[in-house]
């Protein structure tokens, strides 16, 4: 009977322990790599999921840094919310260290994250049984490409502003793994993009597309071509080639000068052009606002809408509102020609200081908003106590100038509407001013030079003129040509981040950012105006150690390989 | 009074049944008080009268319920003759008249009687405030207090009941060597939303904020780590139980008493035992008491026109115009314009001054040796300090209302088997205003004397297009928002005695359930407020109708299993026990996978002769949250113990010496706290990013990405201690005086921290890792003295703890500067800029440094340049508070005369500092949308701004609005935390018996007892544990009468 008892205890106990086994051991909603890459997915949706989550870093330049467009640091503008605080004003007025660089600009870490994506997907999508087919083969050698392009374009976002930065490989790190690497020199990160430029091309997708409703945001074959024109050029020029700001450093560029570095790159620019597949839009503003025309080699797609407007257009429209962001300095205004192609300092130019606004390049007009440009079926007024510069105390134009590039057909429109927003990363005339610009330092301002710049300038609409000049004096020299192109490459891709990084590459920063930015004072007197040239920032350039980025503080610290850039 | 009270309690139609229950609680609880008393009148006649010889004198001993007490000492003072009590508890002894008999009994008050012209006396002897038991509750069971040899403080019922809270937490400061506590609201939080399923995945799940843990208003460290509670075995976060109904809390500080929690051993345990059924007859225990609440700390908000002035002064500092005219000044000042020119004390138009408190309490206890029981009732309203709107139909003050069941019924089966069933249930209701009282609190704060009127001249509310939401109609127009809350908890104990087998041999099984559940509704709405101008009124905020939504806010469930072989025997002077223990214990919290922890255990003590103590566990500990084949750890402990009083060179010697215990103990400890820091961290995850990512092609599809997660650690584990314990308990002068003192040294490591060497190459966030090191030392000190003069019992008690802890290695990112870091520091320490002073000049201000982008003027506060480098940020943050060890101590003093009873608790803490850097004490905060729009309330500290007059007394910056240099954390914010409370003070009365005889009770005590009623600040502003802009501590006056039939 006690037995009895005692057997049934202890069934008991084992009852209770035993039914409580079972349960279960994992979330079943947590999403593991093997449902990213799946073995059995023929479709390859999360793979390609994944592989726009590399896209996805791509960035969006308009008001990227800090709401206002990053040649705002540079002298082609100023914010228009001045104040010390602005994070373009920091860079503009040299105010960071390598602790306080503006979020928006310090960049290691979230390109760095941007090759570990690449990294995974290019070391799993191969088990992904993708069956849809391009060329014959599986859509994913492509999409394994585009992974491999877009990890190239962090590398040079990266190298653009560092110098040489650790060169990763396919390697995924995991928690164990000493990532405490050194930089690779900038040679070596030069020659890494190029090769993996040169690896991809001949497996992407190429221009015009077959399919642009589905792929127009995809890498091509051109795309590959011109980052490998785009880098040779940074490469070759005096930044790092011969003017390597601590001469004997590898992680800051070349040790030498070498002319054939130009010709390089003049080359690469030369394979886009011969691609034949791309062209100048007919109409400059076009370029912005249409989809897959065929200037666009490789673009971070946007969307439709006008918030490019709503932050840059002019203040003072009630209908329409703009908040003024940007304002152009005079600097730039000026850097336009007259629209029979000669700069406004020349005497033959038929410029007038005191109807400074007719008759110029009419990107000055697709560029600028300036008084009395027609917009919103009004002339616009940034003359002093004007409607868009009221001065209320509220943000607006700091130069009597406003952006106008980036924006729909407002002239006569009541208010503003949707249209392509896509910031366009590479676009052909970024190709032939490469390419002019590399042909001339290689070779000498030949034929080549000056169809290159004269197919730019017949688009933007200068008058040929009768000789067909397009206002080019004939006969330049190298030097007399350097700055004819660099000029053309300023008005030309004015706000497409490209000017910030140009005076940077070209070694000019030093003297055109230690000069204060101007503007425009406008008195109306009668029906006429005054010009008045004002200060409006003083902004600051230390050279040469503002040539590179400081690599962030942290990484240096934590890194004992890291090593500075000179003078951070 | 009572009535009153009641009267004023409203429940709203919903509740019809309830409204019934709370009707007739009383009722019913007094007719139950009369069936039950003709027995009691019967079992109180039947020892009162003795055959009596001539200079014999007899008599009965009995408790306060009449329950005979056996082995009471009885002796005649002049010590001619004594004897003890049968257990009849009847005595005889030679005594004659005028002779004083001393009825002595252990943990019970010594009583003294005369002998008068009668032969018989009969006492009624009355319990101890404090206690010391022979067996101590320690985990999973109770062991001699002579053979333990961890650390552990006690206290027991009485030292729970005098503390009118609803929470048994309230009762802790002071009371426990080594519990530091800090009260950190003075009402419940109620959890209003359910937990979502991004709640679990992919994020933290802190455990013990999660609503299943009632306790949101006393925060406890033990020895610096949140004890885990363990309610009669059973890990449960609940602490409303009610405190008559509680024999004991424990708390256990050291490596061997808390070894059998395994991976959950590092963090110590807060002990619940509730009473056990005791056999006899049956006692039972009324308590019926209420009190008034009246909240503390509440800041001094500065007058309209003393507002205005200083609001105008930090415009024009900030070089803005002034907006206040003096003609503005004079209508604040003299009320003269009450509707353009408003000063409304908004404290005082939607607090009360004084809540009620209810309580209601039943125990019973009682039975035969085969079957015994307790049950207890409890009943609580706790009622906010919100008025409530006249002519309301329902309430809409805060008010917490609960109903609890705790019944325990303990069966011999057979003389070996005995089975004990314990359940326990709570129904608890929260209600608060609809707008949430955290929001009422928040606006209250916020909101200037001046900003609006309460009322417009047409009666409507009143508000501005910044104060769009009237606060009086956001207090007592706003509907109301509840919370209830169910829990059941039923818990089976089965104890086999297997002595048949080998003598000392026993077996013993638990099994535990328990559910608790919470849901919400919600009667909110919202009226919007007129806009009073150019005699006008336009409406403004908006209008929400009543809504009458329900939802689930948590739902979870606790299974527990335990088993264990015990053997118990001594041979000789040779003492063994042993266990074999094994316990399973599953958590569900909603829809979250179980959570399942196990240990599997050994456990062994020997003693010689109770001289010399040894012991060890070992722990083969396992939780399924980490990676597979990871999930099992061994924990041990072990500890010695010397009994030096019992050696003969002090029985020889120091006679006076009742007992002198040397111990020592070791635990190798674990902490699986990885729940705190990611869900499954140790898988490597993907997921969709949230929103799209990307447009695709011309046709610019949306579509989804998926994303790695933050690296994932697979090499996570649980975090690790070795604590050491050494400590000494003293009893002297036949244990009258007690002394118990602690050394501590618990180095936790293996802390799961983010390494410092994150560099960003990896491309990922670094998971967390088992990395740092903190060191955790001191030492407790307990002294007790109980003595009598006579009948006068009296007592005093006091405990003191001084706490250092360190960061011994913390993974911190190198720097340049020593002061950074915080390795080496304490772990609570407080950082920021060194503050110091206040720039007198502009000159001053121009020619030092100053935080990034700003310009100091005169009146701004200097922060010291470390680093010398010219600029304030943050290479200039270092440690500016809480660098010193803690000290915490309590005391607890009381006598008892001839059932006049007094006892107080005093608690204090020094050392303490707090960082009080907020709106409250800055001035003008930023509100409305946004808090885009810098008006904000000011207090009285404001006066204390330095202006270029008061530059030699100023304690503050100048004024400012929204101004970041000025706030900055710093050490100008540093305030002494220091303080000491008279806690807790009681009064009371227990009438003589005979009194209480004539109504047919054993024993009626009335009693008066107070919280926080006295508090020395060490810095005057706020209240030193509740402040910022929280629910104020309370104090509490409160009134009672227990009734034991």
């Amino acid at each position: 009977m006690k037995g009895y008892k005692t057997l049934i205890f202890a069934l008991a106990v084992i009852t209770v322990i035993a039914g409580c086994k079972k349960y279960e051991q994992f979330p079943v909603d947590k999403v593991t790599i093997n449902y990213v890459f799946d073995t059995k997915d023929s479709a390859g949706v999360n793979a390609q999921a994944f592989l726009y989550g590399i896209y996805a870093k791509l960035k969006n330049g308009h008001n990227r840094i800090g709401s206002d467009y990053l040649d705002a640091a540079s002298d082609d503008a100023v914010s228009s919310a001045l104040g010390p605080s602005n994070e373009v004003t920091i860079l503009s007025t040299a105010a960071y260290n390598s602790y306080t660089v503006p979020k928006d600009e310090d960049l290691w870490a979230y390109y760095y994250q941007g090759i570990r994506s690449a990294n995974i997907f290019i070391n799993n999508v191969d088990v992904v049984p993708v069956l849809a087919k391009y060329n014959g083969y599986s859509i994913k050698h492509l999409w394994k490409n585009e992974a491999r392009f877009l990890r190239a374009y962090f590398y040079f976002e990266l190298v653009k502003r560092y110098g040489g930065v650790p060169l990763l490989g396919n390697k995924v790190f995991t928690i164990t793994d000493n990532v405490a690497l050194p930089r690779n020199t900038f040679d070596d990160c030069i020659k890494y993009i190029v090769s993996e430029c040169d690896a991809i091309k001949d497996t992407l997708l190429t221009a015009p597309l077959a399919n642009p409703n589905a792929d127009s945001h995809r890498v091509t074959q051109g795309a590959a071509l011109a980052l490998k024109a785009r880098v040779l050029l940074y490469a070759a020029s005096p930044l790092f080639n011969g003017g390597n700001i601590d001469a004997s450093n590898p992680l800051t560029g070349y040790s030498d000068f070498q002319s054939n570095r130009w010709a390089l790159a003049a080359a690469a620019a030369k394979d886009v052009m011969n691609l034949g597949v791309y062209s100048l839009v007919p109409k400059y503003l076009d370029v912005f606002l249409t989809q897959n025309n065929p200037e666009i080699i490789f673009m971070r797609e946007v969307d439709n809408g006008h918030n490019i407007e709503t932050a840059n257009g002019p203040v003072g429209f009630t209908a329409a509102v703009g908040k003024g962001q940007t304002s152009p300095t005079q600097e730039l205004a000026n850097a336009f020609p007259m629209n029979n192609g000669l700069a406004i300092t020349d005497p033959a130019s038929g410029y007038d200081p005191n109807n400074p606004y007719t008759n110029r390049d009419p990107r000055f007009g697709y560029t600028l908003l300036y008084n009395g440009a027609e917009w919103l079926n009004t002339p616009l007024q940034t003359y002093e106590g004007g409607l868009s510069k009221p001065n209320l105390g509220l943000q607006q134009t700091q130069t009597s100038y406003y952006m106008r590039k980036f924006m729909g057909y407002n002239e006569s429109a009541n208010s503003y509407s949707g249209h392509n927003e896509d910031w366009l990363i590479i676009r052909y005339a970024d190709i032939l001013l490469d390419y002019a610009e590399a042909q001339n330092e290689a070779v000498g301002p030949d034929a080549s030079v000056y169809q290159a710049l004269t197919t730019i300038r017949q688009r933007a609409g200068i008058q040929p003129g009768t000789d067909n000049s397009y206002g080019l004096a004939a006969g330049m020299t190298q030097d007399q040509m350097r700055t004819v192109i660099q000029n053309e490459r300023r008005i030309e891709l004015a706000f497409e981040e490209s000017r910030y990084w140009d005076i940077r590459r070209w070694k000019i920063a030093e003297t055109v950012m230690n000069q204060p930015r101007t503007g425009v004072s406008i008195i109306q007197n009668g029906t006429g105006f005054l010009y008045n040239n004002i200060n409006v920032l003083t902004t600051k350039f230390v050279s040469p150690k503002m040539y590179l980025y400081p690599i962030p503080y942290d990484e240096v610290l934590k890194n004992p390989n890291m090593k500075q850039n000179p003078g951070w | 009074m009572l009535n009153r009270f009641c009267k004023n309690t409203k429940f709203e139609f919903q509740g019809g049944a309830y409204r019934c229950l709370k009707k007739y609680f009383l009722p019913c609880i007094i007719c139950l008080v009369i069936t039950a008393q003709s027995d009691v009148s019967i079992a109180q006649t039947k020892g009162s009268k003795q055959n009596a010889a001539s200079g014999q004198v007899s008599g009965t001993v009995v408790d306060e319920y009449g329950v005979a007490l056996k082995g009471v000492h009885v002796v005649t003072k002049r010590k001619t003759d004594s004897t003890s009590t049968d257990v009849k508890g009847q005595f005889a002894l030679k005594a004659s008249a005028g002779d004083v008999l001393v009825f002595a009994y252990k943990n019970f008050y010594v009583r003294e009687a005369t002998v008068k012209g009668s032969d018989t006396v009969n006492v009624h002897l009355i319990p101890t405030y404090l206690k010391s038991q022979d067996k101590l509750d320690v985990l999973y069971g109770t062991a001699d207090h002579k053979s333990v040899l961890g650390s552990i403080s006690t206290i027991y019922t009485n030292q729970l009941t005098t503390t009118p809270a609803s929470l048994y937490t309230y009762a802790l400061p002071g009371q426990l060597a080594g519990l530091y506590t800090q009260q950190v609201s003075g009402f419940t939080a109620p959890p209003t939303s359910g937990q979502s399923h991004p709640d679990f995945i992919g994020n933290v799940v802190d455990h013990n904020n999660y609503a299943p843990n009632d306790n949101n208003e006393i925060s406890l460290s033990l020895r610096g780590q949140t004890p885990i509670t363990v309610i009669d075995g059973v890990q449960r976060e609940i602490s409303s139980i009610d405190p008559e109904s509680i024999e004991s809390i424990s708390v256990l500080k050291d490596g061997l008493s808390t070894i059998l929690l395994g991976d959950n051993s590092s963090r110590g345990v807060l002990l619940v035992t509730t009473r056990h059924p005791e056999a006899g007859k049956p006692r039972i225990s009324l308590t019926a008491q209420t009190g008034l609440q009246h909240p503390l700390g509440l800041p001094a908000p500065l007058p309209a026109y003393q507002y205005a002035y200083l609001y105008n002064e930090a415009l024009q500092n900030d070089g803005k115009p002034a907006i206040y005219s003096s003609s503005d000044f004079n209508a604040y000042r003299n009320h003269t314009d009450p509707t353009g020119h408003p000063d409304v004390n908004w404290f005082n138009t939607i607090l009360q001054n004084y809540s009620p408190m209810t309580s209601y309490r039943l125990n019973v206890n009682g039975g035969t040796q085969v079957a015994k029981y307790t049950i207890s009732v409890n009943y609580l309203d706790q009622q906010g300090m919100f008025k409530n709107a006249p002519g309301s139909l329902y309430n809409t003050n805060n008010d917490l209302n609960r109903y609890m069941i705790n019944s325990d019924v303990s069966v011999n089966v057979t003389p070996k088997f005995n089975v004990d069933l314990q359940l326990f249930g709570r129904v608890q209701q929260t209600t608060q205003p609809g707008s949430g009282y955290n929001n009422i609190l928040n606006t209250l704060y916020t909101t200037p004397n001046n900003a609006y009127p309460v009322y417009n001249p047409n009666g409507s509310f009143a508000g501005t297009s910044l104060y769009t939401n009237n606060l009086l109609s956001q207090t007592e127009y706003s509907g109301y928002e509840r919370t209830n809350s169910n829990d059941v908890l039923a818990n089976l104990d089965l104890n086999y005695d297997l002595s048949s087998i080998t003598k000392g041999l026993s077996a013993k099984g638990k099994g535990n359930v328990s559910f608790s559940s919470q849901s919400f509704i919600n009667r909110s709405l919202q009226n919007n407020a007129y806009l009073y101008s150019d005699s006008s009124y336009s409406a403004i905020g908006s209008t929400v109708s009543q809504s009458n939504s329900f939802n689930t806010v948590s739902s979870a469930r606790y299974a527990y299993g335990q088993g264990s072989l015990n053997y118990n025997r001594s041979f000789g002077k040779n003492n063994i026990t042993a266990m074999a223990f094994y316990d399973y214990r599953s958590v569900v919290l909603n829809f979250d996978l179980s959570q399942v922890n196990t240990n599997q255990a050994l456990k062994a003590a020997y003693n010689y002769d109770g001289k010399y103590f040894v012991e060890g566990a070992i722990d083969n500990s396992s939780y399924n949250r980490y990676p597979p084949g990871h999930q099992f750890g061994l924990f041990y402990a072990g500890g010695l113990g010397w009994q030096m009083g019992k050696e003969n060179f002090i029985k020889d010697n120091v006679s006076w010496v009742s007992e002198w215990k040397w111990r020592l103990s070791y635990g190798k400890t674990g902490n699986a706290n990885v729940d705190n820091y990611g869900y499954y961290n140790f898988l490597q995850t993907y997921s969709a990013s949230q929103g799209y990512a990307y447009t695709t092609g011309t046709a610019r599809s949306n579509v989804q990405s998926e994303l790695e997660n933050g690296l994932a650690n697979p090499y996570i584990t649980w975090e690790k201690a070795h604590k050491l314990d050494f400590g000494t308990d003293i009893g002297l002068f036949n244990d009258h005086l007690k002394i118990t003192a602690d050394y501590y040294h618990d180095r936790y490591y293996d802390l799961l921290q983010i390494r410092g060497a994150s560099i960003a190459l990896l491309g990922a966030s670094y998971p967390y890792e088992n990395i740092g090191v903190n060191l955790y030392t001191g030492g407790e000190l307990s002294l007790t003295y109980q003595n009598n003069a006579g009948n006068f019992n009296y007592f005093i008690t006091g405990n003191a703890s001084i706490q250092a802890s360190k960061v011994v290695y913390s993974d911190e990112e190198p720097t340049p500067y020593p002061w950074i870091k915080h390795t080496g520091e304490p772990v609570n320490a407080i950082y920021g800029y060194k503050a110091i002073g206040i720039f007198q000049t502009a000159q001053e201000a121009a020619s030092s440094p100053t935080t990034t982008g700003y310009s100091a003027q005169a009146g701004d506060v200097k922060y010291a340049d470390l680093n010398h480098d010219g600029i304030i940020n943050q290479f200039d943050i270092t440690a500016i508070g809480n660098t010193k060890p803690t000290f915490f101590y309590g005391t607890t003093v009381g006598f008892d005369y001839k059932g006049f009873s007094f006892s107080a608790i005093l608690q204090g803490v020094a050392n303490r500092q707090i960082l009080y850097d907020n709106g409250l004490v800055n001035g003008f905060e930023g509100v409305g949308f946004l808090g885009l729009v810098y008006s904000g309330q000011g207090y009285n500290v404001l006066t204390n701004r330095w202006t270029p007059e008061t530059a030699a007394t100023a304690t503050m910056p100048r004024l400012s609005l929204g101004n970041a240099n000025n706030t900055a954390w710093s050490s100008l914010y540093v305030r002494s935390g220091n303080y000491f409370r008279l806690r807790n003070a009681e009064v009371g009365y227990s009438l003589p018996a005979g009194w209480a005889h004539k109504i047919s009770v054993s024993g009626i005590r009335i009693f008066v007892d107070g919280e926080n009623l006295l508090t020395l600040y060490g810095y005057k502003g706020v209240d030193p544990e509740v402040n910022g802009i929280a629910y104020p501590i309370q104090r509490v006056f409160n009134a009672g009468i227990n009734v034991k039939l």
